[in-house]
């Protein structure tokens, strides 16, 4: 048994340690096979031992448990978005149906299962059952949507965009400025609600959350990578906009519930990871679903001058796209002549292949965790995750 | 020492800069009383003195760090549109003898003003929550002056785009300094203010049954600008565990701030040539001139004395004098 933990460790250890070498190399191929496992010997064995599900095999949970976990689930996420209405709605009658406006319940509300649900299978491992520090994880979930959505209402604002969730951006019902300040609102009322689970270490995450949310942007806004670094530059930025907030999330949920820094770090990767298959998978659905069933128009990333994975693969084997990656798709034609040629290429294949392995590691960080029914809903969450189709 | 944040300096800066005629406050039109900006101006010079840093403590610490220096990019990015916000934008930018972080600085007044023994100094958090302070005022500037654009134009869109960017920049780096404190009752007095002045953009001054227009218009003022003085004032005195002065700051910072947005008022109706749209003119209506600006100056001196009084509370030393001198100058 010790040498199982022992193998472990040093999984994660060499993990870690890759990823912090492949950080200083450039080079889309060493990019590529950054970050995740641990090499193919170890897992087989891991595997093996404990019988953990790879993700292209993963099973469901039985039928016994399944309904009733999902039914609590759905509850509990049906009473975050009650609670975040409330905690917005005690203002002036003209800002609330800003603030409130997209936590209808409508959207995916990805982030809050995902940490709820590894709060639950944490909470599970380690034996806690608290209902005070289920209330704090709740509202975890809670901050972190909130801040989300803020950020979403800011970057429409960026990016003029018209329409999101299948009904009109809030800048466009309301204007510019009212949006922006609503989105201040709710960023304020998040750092109180932050505040009052009286964790110092959760709110120092919670920040970094936030400074990462808005330096992914800014490196967003910044053309200058060369095409060596593009890609490196990519991940990065990924990272910061998006899975910062599931990887920041899943480790403030451990660390209520007294996760050491071993485990605190497994919730983290597991985060992180899961978010980073999130974007891509997103990046590859901005070529493939219609406007329809996304909620939003779709090459909408191409429009706004953006090279995503799909796009930065395919230049591998069509170099003509480096120009028009440079000047950010800008002269007429070029969206649509990189929409054809990612089409042309095996970009969305490689795009896809990536997203499947950062699910892989995120299943391996999982598995480490004493198994539960949640531990289950989030094996599943995670290839329903990459097989979506919005 | 802890280090400053944010801008890049471009003008080397003296202590006790010289007085300058022309002083800007938030967005408003510049004061005429040549008087009254004298004595604010000296008013705040001196008391700079007395917590030792220039004005201008905004201060981009040189291209050590790579994402702070990239928002004065951003900045001057939104200067070349065109854009409202360009002289709150420059003024970050360029910092020179207009610019006095007046929020900063009462911070640190109050914080100095609490001590009761002469050899205490400033607390290094302290200094952090000073410039916390300004972080947040400075992110409210720049997030209310986004111009709703119902056409297309590629200028104003750039500079709505900077000023979103770089006001989310400014909160997300007044968070991150927020948890240096370590004080999470700090943190929820801060968050607060940034609810606050939120809300403050989405109240009506129109009168209404309940109320009064005048009352209307505190109530704004307390949401938009009381709030953020209010609770820095509170939080620092919770630095400096000056659990008996709480109360006093808090109340303090509320009245000097309320005061000295009445103030901007008059100084700004008196000088504006175009009456009928101000402020003033839509809470007293039908009233000549002369009399708005007298019962608006009579508002303003009573928040004047109601934050002297408070003062007596605290213990008599070079920073309290500064800020009843600060008080004092803007009865002028």
């Amino acid at each position: 048994m010790t040498a199982f933990l022992a193998s472990q460790r040093f999984a994660i250890l060499f993990a870690s340690h890759n990823r912090q070498l492949c950080r200083a190399y450039s080079g889309l191929q060493k990019c590529e096979s950054l970050l995740f496992t641990s090499p193919p010997s170890l897992l087989f064995q891991h595997q093996i031992q404990t019988g953990v599900p790879n993700i292209t095999n993963v099973a469901t949970a039985s039928a016994n448990d399944k309904p009733d976990n999902d039914a609590m689930i759905r509850r509990d996420l049906a009473s975050l978005y009650e609670d975040i209405r409330e905690s917005l709605g005690k203002s002036q009658a003209t800002l609330t149906p800003i603030a409130q406006y997209y936590f209808d319940g409508e959207g995916k509300a990805i982030r809050p299962m995902i940490t709820m649900c590894l709060a639950k299978a944490i909470n599970c491992h380690l034996n806690q059952t608290s209902s005070d520090m289920i209330e704090k994880q709740k509202k975890v979930a809670q901050v972190v949507e909130m801040i989300h959505t803020a950020s979403l209402v800011h970057d429409d604002v960026i990016d003029l965009a018209e329409s999101r969730r299948n009904k009109s951006s809030a800048n466009v019902v309301w204007g510019q400025k009212r949006s922006i300040v609503a989105g201040d609102f709710v960023v304020g009322r998040a750092i109180e609600i932050c505040a009052a689970m009286q964790s110092d270490p959760v709110f120092e995450l919670i920040t970094k959350m936030v400074a990462d949310l808005v330096n992914g942007e800014l490196m967003q806004l910044d053309g200058s990578a060369t095409e060596d670094e593009r890609f490196a530059h990519y991940l990065e930025k990924t990272f910061k906009k998006t899975a910062s907030l599931i990887a920041y999330s899943c480790q403030s949920v451990s660390v209520l519930a007294g996760a050491d820094t071993s485990l605190q770090n497994i919730a983290f990767q597991f985060g992180r990871q899961l978010g980073m298959a999130f974007q891509l998978v997103d990046d590859v659905l901005d070529f493939v679903a219609t406007s329809a069933q996304l909620g939003k128009p779709a090459a909408a990333d191409l429009r706004l001058g953006l090279a995503t994975a799909p796009v930065l693969f395919a230049a591998h084997k069509f170099p003509e796209l480096n120009p028009l990656i440079q000047r950010r798709f800008n002269q007429p034609g070029d969206v649509e002549t990189a929409f054809y040629l990612v089409h042309r290429s095996d970009g969305l294949q490689r795009t896809k292949e990536l997203a499947s392995q950062y699910c892989d590691d995120a299943v391996t960080q999982l598995a480490h965790l004493s198994p539960s029914s949640y531990q289950q809903i989030l094996y599943t969450l995670t290839h329903e995750l990459l097989n979506r189709m919005k | 020492m802890v280090p400053r944040s944010c801008l890049i300096r471009w003008k080397t800066r003296h202590l006790g800069s010289s007085i300058h005629p022309a002083v800007s406050f938030s967005r408003s039109l510049f004061a005429s009383s040549q008087v009254y900006q004298t004595s604010w101006v000296q008013a705040v010079s001196n008391a700079e003195k007395v917590v030792g840093f220039p004005t201008s403590f905004l201060s981009l610490r040189s291209v050590a760090n790579d994402e702070i220096s990239n928002i004065a990019v951003y900045l001057k990015k939104l200067i070349g549109t065109g854009h409202p916000l360009i002289t709150t934008a420059k003024n970050l930018v360029y910092s020179n003898d207009k610019t006095h972080q007046t929020r900063g600085l009462l911070v640190l007044l109050m914080s100095k003003a609490a001590k009761r023994e002469s050899g205490q100094d400033i607390l290094p958090e302290q200094r952090t929550l000073a410039e916390i302070t300004e972080l947040v005022h400075t992110a409210h500037l720049i997030h209310t002056g986004v111009i709703n654009l119902n056409t297309p134009n590629a200028n104003l869109e750039m500079g709505n785009k900077m000023a979103v960017l770089c006001g989310d920049f400014f909160l997300a780096h007044s968070c991150v300094q927020l948890a240096t404190l370590q004080n999470l009752k700090v943190v929820e007095l801060i968050a607060q203010a940034i609810s606050d002045y939120s809300t403050a953009e989405f109240i009506d001054i129109i009168a209404s049954e309940n109320d009064s227009a005048l009352d209307r218009w505190s109530q704004q003022m307390t949401l938009r600008y009381g709030s953020l003085i209010a609770h820095a004032c509170q939080s620092t005195l919770i630095l400096g565990n000056n659990v008996e002065l709480i109360e006093s700051g808090k109340s303090f910072g509320l009245e000097i701030a309320l005061a000295w947005q009445a103030n901007i008022e008059i100084q700004s109706f008196k000088s504006n040539a175009n009456r009928a749209d101000h402020v003033l003119s839509k809470l007293f209506p039908e009233t000549p001139f002369v009399d708005v600006v007298a019962n608006f100056q009579a508002v303003r001196d009573r928040h004047v004395n109601a934050a002297l009084k408070l003062l007596t509370a605290f213990p008599q030393n070079d920073a309290s004098l500064a800020l009843g001198n600060i008080a004092r100058a803007l009865k002028c």
